[in-house]
């Protein structure tokens, strides 16, 4: 793999976490807004959903947080081959 | 006819209780059976009937869930709500509530919550069935949930999402086809209900299923040493986790029992470059530890954390080694103080546990502990409903989640990991001077004068105390 082909893989990468990072911030909104409608009926099985998506909203805040500090990872490589840190061939025979 | 049987009960009882009570003024201390009253107060009741357990017995009683002692004061400090100097958070936004430990190894582990379920083994503490349901609630949660000291139970790695293993003084899990399956590694040299001692399941209470997960023989006793096995200096330590750093990419860290030592036992884990440090407070719970181990050795948790804060911004590891404290958790006001004074997240284990049996403490009352559900060695562990103990669990965790997010909000903050010591006040001088934060009494301004005027005034005291002394002479 050429250092060219590597910064256009990195490029596609942080574009699609951008995206992932993208959805679950809005995912983990939309959770959250079901957990409060959810919670206003006093019905024990829909307390226990709406306690699932108060979790299920936890978790994508987490993707968010993930996928925020891989995007931060693979623009420090980029910034790397930009500064000519990373050099060379990458084939592997 | 049953009114007859009523009334005939209720005219016994009255007789009964009137005779007694006419016993119990009329007899002197020698023939009263209300002796027991005053001696039970003078040495307390959990340590009288541990009296009489011992001289039953003859060797320590195996104690279970720790001490009953409250070590750390979490209820002198309080969080300080914010209106005009700061607003609130408005309720549209969301609470960040994850963390990631470990984060400069090849593999960190992030949960989404800051609570982790704390170790506990199978088998030398609790059942399969147990230690499935505690994983599947983790899951549920988003959080991790740690092996203990065992072996390398297949059913709780598969239920588990995030998988916490400990390197254990028994040697179950310490070879490389094991520790390989972890999410990361805690290398366990102490917890704070038994420091550093060893401790011994005898083979009369290990089962088949015990005898795999451990890789035991017939007959054979499952032992702790009190050292790690292979590592008996500190450079054998440094080399351990180094390689189990380079070997497996996990996060890798330390457990010890919190003691008076504790920045000398820092020093030697920061020079190692463990990833995080877990702190066993000395309200650290276990499945049965001797009382005087449980009650009189260790740290509590909240000094232990205050300094280990201090030693790693010091040594300028604060943030860069993650801290995990336990030990006595329970509320989830308590655990958020435990985050705002640096700890980056908590393990709870009896709280777990009690959470996890609470639908189903019918199943054993009155005849049997709640606990003999959970137990190893309990009567009715076959009885446990796993999922409906892995939901309650979840709702426990997600209801002290809440809570945390609520007093964040109340403090204008949008991450539990953003309420720091400068949410907090305190309600006790002595606790406010050995922690740092600030007394609740005194405008912030004035801290500083306080305690100046203290100092003098101790001086004062000193020196008057030290003229009469002298005058008397």
């Amino acid at each position: 793999m050429k250092l060219q082909d590597l910064k256009t893989t990195l490029d596609y990468f942080h574009s699609e976490i951008n995206r992932i990072e993208t959805m679950a911030g809005t995912l983990s909104t939309t959770e959250r807004e079901h957990f409060n409608r959810l919670s206003n009926f006093d019905n024990r099985d829909l307390m226990e959903m709406a306690i699932e998506e108060q979790t299920a909203a936890r978790q994508l805040g987490t993707v968010k947080e993930i996928c925020l500090a891989m995007a931060q990872k693979i623009e420090g490589m980029k910034a790397a081959i930009d500064q000519g840190e990373i050099t060379g061939s990458l084939d592997h025979d | 006819m049953i009114n007859f049987v009523a009334n005939w009960i209720r005219s016994i009882a009255n007789e009964t209780l009137d005779k007694t009570l006419t016993r119990l003024v009329k007899d002197q201390y020698i023939e009263n059976l209300f002796e027991l009253v005053p001696a039970a107060k003078k040495v307390n009741p959990i340590n009288l009937v541990e009296l009489a357990m011992r001289a039953s017995q003859g060797t320590p009683v195996p104690r279970p869930l720790g001490s009953h002692i409250h070590f750390s004061p979490w209820e002198k400090i309080l969080f300080n709500p914010v209106h005009l100097f700061r607003f609130p958070t408005p309720e549209n936004v969301g609470i960040r509530t994850s963390v990631t430990i470990g984060h400069r190894t090849r593999k960190p582990l992030t949960i989404s919550i800051p609570v982790m379920i704390a170790a506990m083994s199978f088998g030398g503490a609790l059942s399969k069935n147990a230690k499935i349901a505690l994983a599947k609630a983790a899951t549920l949660a988003g959080t991790a949930t740690n092996s203990g000291e065992a072996g390398l139970l297949k059913e709780e790695r598969e239920a588990a999402q995030l998988f916490i293993g400990q390197y254990n003084r028994g040697g179950w899990l310490n070879s490389p086809e094991k520790y390989r399956l972890l999410d990361a590694i805690e290398i366990q040299l102490g917890q704070g209900a038994q420091g550093s001692t060893y401790q011994r399941t005898t083979a009369k209470n290990i089962g088949e299923d015990y005898q795999e997960v451990f890789g035991l023989k017939d007959g054979e006793d499952a032992l702790i040493h009190s050292r790690l096995p292979g590592v008996n200096t500190k450079d054998e330590f440094i080399e351990l986790v180094h390689r189990l750093r380079h070997e497996t990419g996990v996060p890798v860290g330390l457990k010890i029992a919190a003691s008076h030592y504790l920045e000398k036992e820092l020093q030697i884990a920061l020079e190692a470059g463990v990833d995080f440090i877990t702190l066993d407070g000395a309200e650290g719970g276990t499945h049965g530890g001797s009382p005087t181990l449980e009650d009189d050795v260790g740290l509590p948790t909240m000094f232990a954390l205050t300094r280990a804060v201090a030693f790693l911004t010091k040594k300028r590891a604060f943030g860069e080694v993650n801290l995990i404290a336990t030990g006595g958790f329970v509320t989830p006001g308590q655990m958020l103080k435990a985050l705002a004074i640096g700890a980056d997240a908590v393990y709870i284990g009896t709280a777990a546990v009690l959470a996890l049996v609470s639908e189903q403490l019918l199943e054993t009352m009155p005849l049997e502990p709640p606990t003999s559900l959970v137990v190893y060695t309990g009567k009715l562990t076959d009885s446990l409903d796993i999922d409906k103990g892995a939901k309650c669990l979840l709702r426990y965790l997600n209801a002290c989640a809440r809570e945390m997010e609520q007093v964040a909000v109340s403090l204008g903050k949008t991450a539990l990991a953003d309420v720091s010591k400068s949410d907090l006040c305190c309600l006790d001088p002595f606790i406010a001077k050995s922690t740092g934060i600030e007394l609740g009494y005194i405008a912030p301004e004035n801290q500083g004068r306080f305690f100046g005027e203290i100092n003098d005034f101790d001086l004062n005291q000193t020196q008057t105390s030290h003229t009469l002394d002298s005058g008397q002479h």
